[in-house]
């Protein structure tokens, strides 16, 4: 019986006099806006990718109407054009109704008819092999009057750009999250050392060496680094999956981003999950790295 | 094993403690440090087991100079030597045994290696039923003997001990004198700092008297 009781060791650093529980709950919501940080970044670059791709696959072609001039015959002249053009796979002129459609945001629908509105071809390109597009503006201004190239360039830059500061923003948020959870780990490592001074000094003076002493400490930052990077983890996904229940997922909203965080099809909802795990792997090594060079750099200074 | 050369030490600006302190132990050299109280007996020992500097002077300790060691080099010298505090010093959160198994434990060696060695000495001085037993409910004298066994448990080549048998009867004091009696028969150099005149004269060991911080034969 006594042989038995002997099994189970006691904690060299007794676990209540080093109480890491205000630790897990300030790094659980430190986790939790991680997790909303890299469920944006990955929603903007996913929008980023489609939109690049999108706007890369097409141009628009543009068609003034010039008087006296026959707009049909002028829109066939150009589809020959851009048909005879390498890199371009198809050509089509879009209906009138397209173009009205496209003005009635901004005019309303009455007596668009009456309008000289211009024409849009919607010219597909092959991405590998794109058309040389100054060549071709050159070609259609000089064959078709009042006609323009419009390879959607400008929108591309600054849809890219917006959506490069916002990635950026989001990278300087997690650097801020992970900066803040170090100095929290420094703060609650000094103070476990500091109420455990006699039990360390102890230590000391029966032959243990720092860094044993150390690791009877900084397990319990490891584990609780990772128990709330699980929690808060596990409280983004709710908040992602209440998000995307709550609205409608087919329209634009972040109904419908959230829904698509976590029900893409299969390789970018495998990203999504794998950039969201990074974050109990981050925080169990900032947990475990911060308390063990606190830890160390503390113990030096002692006798 | 231990020699000091002209050592001296103060707390910050104040008095020196001690003066001049000059003596050579060998191995298997067994000595007793008396002297009344406030005389720097303690202060000595902390030299020796490296928690305080001389303010001058040189030590050394395995023949190593301990002014020129690294902190690295600090732990395996103070795991060759057991050091048996007046206060005691036991870890309350932990059991009698466990306290006393602390220093096996710290080297890295597994429970099931000196489980046994550990519950021996614990018979051996009379703790075996207070093993699981808490510092907290332990008498004065039985931290004491807890803290023996815990300086005594990894086999040291150096014992120091302030004030063992302070708090023990007289019949228990024999029974410790003769534990370190065998160990120093065993090769362990031992040096004990005691108030008490019987326990010395039962050892017939050579004894330093400390007065003043000056240290002479007695």
């Amino acid at each position: 019986m006594m042989n038995s009781a002997m099994q189970k060791l006691g904690q060299i650093i007794p676990s209540e006099a080093a109480p890491l529980r205000n630790l897990i709950v300030t790094m659980t919501i430190m986790c939790y806006l991680a997790c909303l940080a890299i469920g944006a970044l990955v929603l903007i670059n996913r929008a980023v990718d489609g939109w690049t791709r999108g706007l890369s696959r097409e141009v628009t072609v543009q068609v003034r109407q010039i008087q006296k001039l026959d707009m049909e015959a002028e829109l066939q002249k150009a589809i020959t054009l851009l048909q005879a053009t390498s890199g371009v796979i198809v050509a089509e002129v879009l209906p009138r109704e397209a173009g009205l459609k496209l003005l009635e945001p901004w005019l309303g629908n009455t007596n668009l008819e009456e309008l000289p509105i211009p024409r849009l071809i919607r010219v597909t390109i092959d991405e590998n092999h794109q058309p040389d597009f100054v060549m071709l503006d050159k070609n259609l201004k000089n064959t078709i009057q009042g006609a323009s190239l419009d390879t959607h360039r400008r929108w591309e830059v600054e849809l890219t750009r917006m959506a490069h500061t916002l990635s950026l923003l989001s990278y300087v948020i997690l650097a801020l999250i992970c900066a803040s959870a170090i100095a929290m780990v420094i703060f609650a490592a000094r103070s476990v050392l500091d109420a455990n001074r006699e039990v360390v000094d102890v230590l000391h003076l029966v032959g243990a060496k720092d860094g044993y002493i150390a690791r009877q400490i900084d397990r319990r930052f490891m584990i609780s680094g990772l128990t709330a990077g699980v929690i808060g983890i596990a409280l983004s996904l709710f908040t992602f999956l209440g998000l995307g229940l709550s609205g409608n997922v087919e329209n634009n909203s972040v109904a419908a981003a959230s829904y698509s965080l976590l029900f893409a099809p299969t390789g970018a909802g495998y990203w999504s999950y794998s950039a969201l795990l990074v974050v109990p792997i981050v925080a169990t090594g900032i947990a475990l790295l911060s308390a063990r060079l606190t830890l160390m750099r503390m113990l030096k200074s002692t006798a | 094993m231990i020699e000091l050369q002209g050592v001296g030490l103060r707390y910050g600006d104040g008095p020196e403690i001690l003066k001049d302190v000059n003596f050579r132990l060998a191995q298997g050299d067994m000595r007793f440090l008396t002297g009344p109280s406030g005389a720097g007996k303690s202060s000595l020992l902390r030299l020796l087991f490296l928690a305080l500097k001389p303010s001058r002077g040189h030590i050394a300790l395995f023949d190593q100079d301990t002014s020129v060691l690294g902190r690295q080099d600090i732990s395996p010298l103070r795991r060759r030597i057991g050091v048996v505090f007046q206060d005691f010093r036991l870890l309350n959160h932990l059991s009698t045994f466990d306290n006393v198994a602390l220093p096996l434990r710290v080297m890295g060696q597994r429970v099931d290696s000196y489980r046994q060695d550990v519950l021996d000495l614990l018979e051996w001085v009379g703790l075996k039923e207070q093993a699981h037993a808490f510092p907290e409910v332990l008498s004065g004298g039985e931290k004491q003997r807890a803290a023996i066994a815990r300086a005594v448990i990894a086999k040291p080549e150096i014992l120091l001990a302030d004030e063992p048998t302070g708090n023990v009867d007289p019949v228990l004091a024999k029974r410790l004198l003769h534990l370190f009696l065998e160990l120093n028969r065993l090769g362990t150099t031992v040096f004990l700092a005691t108030h008490d005149e019987a326990l010395i004269k039962q050892a017939r060991k050579p004894v330093f008297r400390l007065e003043a911080g000056q240290l002479r034969a007695a």
